[in-house]
């Protein structure tokens, strides 16, 4: 069990915490868990309602250039030759990074029996989800005839017309679609016991009745806990491959591909790593304004954020050496074509948004191996901010870099560049992602009560032998 | 109508009460909760059910609980996925014969990743089914009365019987530590 999880308490409940000294107060008890997590599921307040009202506003900002675009067509979005994959595919490829590290935390941290994952990886989890969800639109929006996306899927006609399962676009369908079922199924599973937690207390009769629903009936059985258990570790055990292979089938959109900067072995791996780097940024970006709100201090400890942190600097330092190998392939490599494109990513049109990148990814990660840093709650909330903005330009860079140089010279011509519809997509997709996770919060247990109270030592009446 | 609504769901999540014959002891301490399991056992009441607000390895010993079955079901579902898959890719290709670049009709490689992703598709709607069938879920009606303590720090311990058998069981709870022992006739 993690030591922290008991110690680093507040002196008393709703006490302004204080993280440079970690004092010490009551003893975290099974009942108090249940009370502090059920904190979170009340009558929102007026800056819950304002934050949700301004989410809301931008959603539909969103769903008008959407619109928009349906109506006149994906020209509007300003997409061009040769830049016809502009920054709908980095939006896409962004979210299910974004949705990686949900499914890092549950499964591959349970495997490994790391406890502090037992702390944050619910609302990990919930991120995942509605990472999906939102990632999953990008490749429909995209579409010149939206309306015809479910030809992606394979399904019997009248014309016995099938997909093409050599190409890897529909790779990406199945990854994708078995991502979205897989981490939505152990999203709700995990769910099952807290909900039932929830349903004995919540006297709202219609609260009562979501909980009742996402319970399904739950006791707590002995036989219950069993095949609950059992089951959960065969959702890690295939969970684990499938994380590392979603983000591996979506570069290999990339990387089957002959285009200069695409076609790379590296580039699975170099995904991968880049993914979870987001990802965690991400869950730290969401768990520190949740635990100041709502003062759960003691249960997302400052160990917690700590560990979470070296996650960051661990995969930021794997995406800094895949940076460096791609240039170090280029110039060791045969092809004159990768030299040129890669030269011109640093110094060319585009080299504001690669320094943008190589700043926020390679850069600004080093102050982690700082303790200072790591255990600064408001830097390490602004360190997180930079990362996710230097992901969101690394997949920028990768996917209109290449398109905008690719081999015939006569196509150098660069006239990309983002349009209001696809900011206003942009913006619209976050306000989408934002929209699931404050209900989510406010409706469900954010934090794992069974999990949770897993860390304390159990009651005994006599000593343990 | 809200508040009638609201009054109507209260009545329906609350249901009839069960009609159940046995004994339920709540215990506090696990060793206790234990104790009592393995002494059950050993009077004879294999039957058992222990309610608690997370697992506790020293009661699973006690009850001697096997590990779940759920991973057979879990194997069968990955089995089926990736031959479907596979199967899936072959038949297309077969049922309409384009050959695309040179390339071989039944092309393996780029089929790995169809059959690989509907291996874990299948295996994690398997797992989900097999725990819900074996863990009898969703739960309608109640097999043994259940408290809200049981989902927040209380361990309870139903053991079924009736007559005479009640009042031994009860001493047997009891006299393990039980905080509550309650009769149900």
């Amino acid at each position: 069990m993690s030591g922290a999880t008991v110690t680093d308490v507040p002196k008393s409940h709703g006490e302004r915490y204080d993280d440079a000294t970690h004092a010490r107060g009551p003893e975290i008890t099974q009942k108090s868990i249940n009370d502090d997590v059920m904190r979170l599921i009340t009558r929102p307040g007026p800056l819950w309602w304002a934050i949700f009202l301004l989410d809301l506003l931008i959603l539909t900002i969103g769903l008008l250039a959407e619109r928009n675009q349906i109506v006149h067509g994906v020209g509007v979005a300003g997409h061009t030759r040769p830049v016809m994959w502009a920054s709908y595919v980095a939006n896409f490829v962004f979210w299910v990074g974004i949705a990686h590290c949900g499914t890092l935390v549950s499964a591959i941290l349970f495997l490994f029996r790391s406890h502090f994952r037992r702390a944050v990886y619910r609302i990990a989890e919930a991120m995942t989800v509605f990472g999906v969800l939102t990632a999953g639109l990008f490749p429909i929006i995209h579409l010149g005839r939206p309306w015809f996306a479910y030809w992606l899927f394979p399904y019997p006609n009248q014309r016995q017309l099938w997909p093409n399962f050599r190409s890897p676009l529909e790779w990406d369908v199945f990854a994708v679609s078995t991502y979205l079922t897989v981490s939505s199924i152990f999203f709700l599973v995990g769910i099952i016991p807290d909900a039932a937690a929830a349903r004995d207390r919540v006297k709202n009769p219609y609260l009562k009745l979501v909980m009742t629903i996402f319970s399904f009936g739950w006791t707590g059985s002995n036989n219950q806990w069993k095949h609950f258990y059992g089951a959960y570790l065969y959702f890690a055990a295939i969970a684990t491959p499938l994380v590392l292979s979603v983000h591996s089938v979506v570069s290999w959109d990339f990387a089957m591909s002959q285009v200069p900067g695409w076609h790379s072995t590296i580039f699975a791996p170099y995904f991968v790593a880049g993914a979870i780097f987001s990802g965690v940024a991400m869950v730290i970006n969401l768990i520190i304004p949740i635990r100041a709100g709502f003062k759960l201090h003691h249960i997302v400890t400052m160990d917690h954020l700590e560990k979470l942190s070296k996650l960051v600097l661990l995969t930021g330092t794997i995406v800094t050496y895949s940076y460096l190998c791609e240039f170090f392939l280029a110039w060791y490599g045969p092809s004159s074509y990768e030299r040129d494109l890669f030269w011109w990513r640093a110094t060319g049109h585009f080299s504001w948004a690669f320094w943008i990148m190589f700043g926020c990814n390679a850069g600004v990660p080093l102050l982690l191996w700082f303790k200072q840093v790591r255990t600064n709650v408001p830097l390490l909330f602004v360190l997180c901010l930079f990362v996710n903005v230097g992901m969101y330009f690394e997949r920028f860079v990768i996917i209109i870099t290449s398109l905008a140089r690719p081999f015939e010279p006569m196509s150098w011509d660069v006239n990309y560049r983002m349009s209001w519809t696809e900011g206003a997509v942009l913006a619209g997709s976050f306000a989408w992602f934002f929209m699931f996770f404050l209900i989510f919060v406010r409706l469900l247990p954010a934090f794992s009560i069974a999990e949770i109270k897993e860390t304390l030592p159990p009651p005994l009446r006599r000593k343990p032998s | 109508m809200i508040a009638a609504l609201g009054r109507q769901i209260d009545k329906l999540l609350a249901g009839k009460p069960g009609k159940h014959q046995g004994v339920m002891g709540v215990f506090y301490y696990v060793d206790d909760a234990a104790s009592a399991v393995k002494a059950a056992r050993e009077q004879g009441h294999k039957n058992l059910t222990v309610f608690s607000p997370v697992p506790h390895h020293d009661i699973e010993r006690a009850n001697e609980q096997g590990p779940s079955l759920v991973r057979w079901i879990t194997f069968t579902g990955g089995v089926l996925g990736i031959t479907g898959g596979f199967a899936l890719c072959i038949y297309s290709v077969m049922s309409w014969p384009i050959v695309v670049g040179g390339k071989e009709l039944i092309s393996l490689p780029p089929f790995v990743v169809i059959g690989y992703e509907s291996m874990i598709l299948l295996a994690g709607l398997a797992n989900l089914l097999g725990m819900l069938a074996l863990g009898r879920l969703p739960q309608i009606g109640l097999r043994a009365p259940y408290d809200p303590r049981f989902s927040e720090d209380r361990i309870g311990i139903w053991v079924p019987c009736s007559g005479q058998a009640s009042e031994k069981v009860r001493e047997l709870l009891r006299g393990h530590g039980a905080e509550e022992v309650n009769v149900h006739a």
